[in-house]
């Protein structure tokens, strides 16, 4: 090296060092004043258990728990270390609210439930991940921590099992805007419901004490505690059958509670109605009892917007379609199934799908791939709108969950997104309501032709995005 | 009570038997089907059912030289289209 070059050499180097220096400690500040104190995790190995992809991104090991105003910050950090737990970070914006990290590997849920039973803290919950849209939409999406999720193919459809991708009704992008209300009320017209399958049991109707009690003119007073049997008269629909259970279950199995599935609806109250016995079969009086019921409880003040009927029969019965009229005087949307048949409905009517009253909404069964299913009617005029109705899982007696098909499992899809749509909109009237829903769908090819709206229910068109 | 399939045929024997007076009746064919809705497709006047496929079993029955359609599941046994219409057995 040239001696003459040698000092301005040391100078540049010197230069060079202080500029780096300089940037790495910047980069420090920038972690010190970030908007959380967060402590930097540590890292460790984590092996997934055998779960879907999607399962998967929920099998993180972090919760968020509220500790109670007051709580000093030494108890906390003893219970966490008690738990064999690590706080990970403190949200500032809201007091006691921790995300704490489980560092024994033991079942998520089952740490939530811990400290949910610890007295200093106010709640724990798993966390929900919210994600981009696979399409890039631009909206989020929301994976709900159920189970069984992962065999809800009408609700995210994947594409895997044969099916097609996107053949869903997209309730994943819907639950970013909501994920329901329990301010609406959807009765379940069916072989009743069971009220106490853990899945449902925090979603059924429970009569206000505000509400009297049911009273009919020849019946008299009716305990209408959680619904109405039309069958023995009485305050109890619970269900004998599973048809209505599992029709219970498309509408509102609890979501995000971690066990079997979700709902359209993660939280609303399902009003059990029962009119059909344990062999899934009733009467058109009986189902104009139980419709007399709902339209009392409506003019009672309770909020059932929506009348979920997965069942019918090609006999007409004026007097079943005079009482579904009353119905729409009342402001009760009337969802109803298209029938099984492999039928025109323009050319055989099936009823009551098939009344031209303005609240019926006529709802045929599609398959995972979009196509219509075999067994499912259809008609240009007479069936308004399609939805998944091919091995469904759903809830089921005896604490069970079961895979149904028929146009009975498309019906309450609908009826659910009309209830997810109300959970935003809850002044919409019915004819708004029906017009929206049949407006908000996407087109399917196979439906051209075969039903009035051309389209496959969507819950997120319905409740509002693109 | 649940029916077996066999108990399902044995009813569908008996009623027949007093529906139309004859005890030589021959087991034409039995079969594993899904019928259409919960009311086995044969529903009876007045009546509404579930729209759920329904796993159930088809016995077609002879006598007299005519034939018998039932239409069973674990719940009910139903004569299917006799006379112009479905009778619910049980």
């Amino acid at each position: 090296m040239n001696r003459n070059n040698f000092l301005p050499h040391v100078a540049l180097a010197a230069v060079l060092i202080l500029v780096a220096a300089f940037a790495g400690q910047i980069r420090q500040w920038q972690k010190h004043w970030g908007t959380h104190r967060r402590r930097p995790a540590r890292m460790r190995p984590y092996t997934a258990p055998d779960r879907s992809e999607e399962q998967r991104t929920f099998a993180n090991r972090e919760l968020l728990v509220r500790f109670k105003a007051g709580t000093p910050s030494a108890t906390i950090q003893a219970i966490v270390s008690r738990l064999h737990d690590r706080v990970e970070d403190e949200i500032e914006s809201v007091s006691g609210l921790e995300v704490i990290e489980d560092e024994n590997g033991k079942d998520i849920d089952e740490v939530v439930a811990e400290y949910n039973r610890l007295p200093e803290v106010e709640y724990a919950e798993r966390v929900y991940e919210i994600k981009a849209d696979h399409a890039g939409g631009g909206y989020k999406h929301v994976h709900p921590n159920d189970q069984r999720f992962g065999e809800q193919w009408a609700l995210e459809n994947d594409g895997s099992n044969g099916g097609k991708a996107g053949a869903d009704i997209s309730a994943m992008r819907a639950w970013a805007i909501t994920k329901g209300s329990d301010k609406v009320v959807v009765a379940v017209l069916d072989s009743g419901v069971d009220y106490t399958h853990p899945d449902l049991v925090n979603n059924i109707w429970k009569r206000p004490e505000n509400i009297k009690a049911y009273e009919d003119r020849d019946l008299g007073e009716i305990d209408d505690v959680h619904g109405f049997s039309a069958i023995d008269n009485t305050g109890d629909p619970m269900d004998d059958n599973g048809h209505g259970t599992h029709c219970a279950g498309i509408i509102g199995a609890e979501g995000g509670n971690g066990e079997g599935i979700a709902g359209v609806n993660w939280t609303v109250q399902i009003m059990p109605l029962k009119f059909m016995d344990a062999s899934g079969s009733g009467t058109t009086k009986d189902a104009i009892e139980a419709i007399n019921y709902v339209i009392n409880r409506k003019q009672a003040g309770v909020n059932v917007r929506i009348i979920s009927a997965s069942w019918g029969s090609t006999q007409k019965s004026r007097a079943l379609e005079d009482t579904i009229r009353k119905a729409y005087d009342a402001g009760i949307l009337f969802v109803a199934a298209s029938g099984n048949s492999s039928a025109d409905t323009d050319q055989n009517p099936h009823y009551p799908s098939s009344y031209n009253v303005g609240n019926v909404i006529s709802v045929a069964a599609l398959d995972s791939n979009d196509q219509l299913a075999k067994f499912s009617n259809y008609g240009a005029k007479t069936v308004h709108i399609a939805a998944p109705g091919v091995d469904i899982l759903s809830t089921w007696l005896d604490n069970e969950f079961k895979l149904a098909g028929g146009t009975s499992m498309a019906t309450p899809m609908v009826a659910g997104v009309a209830a997810l749509v109300l959970s935003k909109n809850p002044t919409m009237s019915v004819d708004q309501l029906r017009k929206h829903l049949l407006e908000s769908v996407d087109k399917v090819p196979a439906l051209k032709g075969k039903v009035v709206s051309g389209g496959r229910i969507n819950a997120a068109k319905a409740v509002g995005l693109n | 009570m649940a029916l077996t399939k066999e108990e399902a045929i044995a009813r569908a024997r008996k009623d027949l038997v007093g529906r139309i007076g004859v005890t030589d009746i021959t087991e034409a064919a039995v079969e594993d089907v899904e019928f259409p809705d919960m009311a086995l497709g044969a529903a009876g006047k007045g009546e509404m059912s579930g729209q759920m496929i329904t796993p159930g079993w088809r016995i077609r029955l002879s006598a007299n030289g005519q034939s018998f359609e039932y239409r069973a599941n674990k719940h009910q046994v139903r004569l299917y289209n006799y006379q112009g219409s479905n009778h619910r057995i049980q």
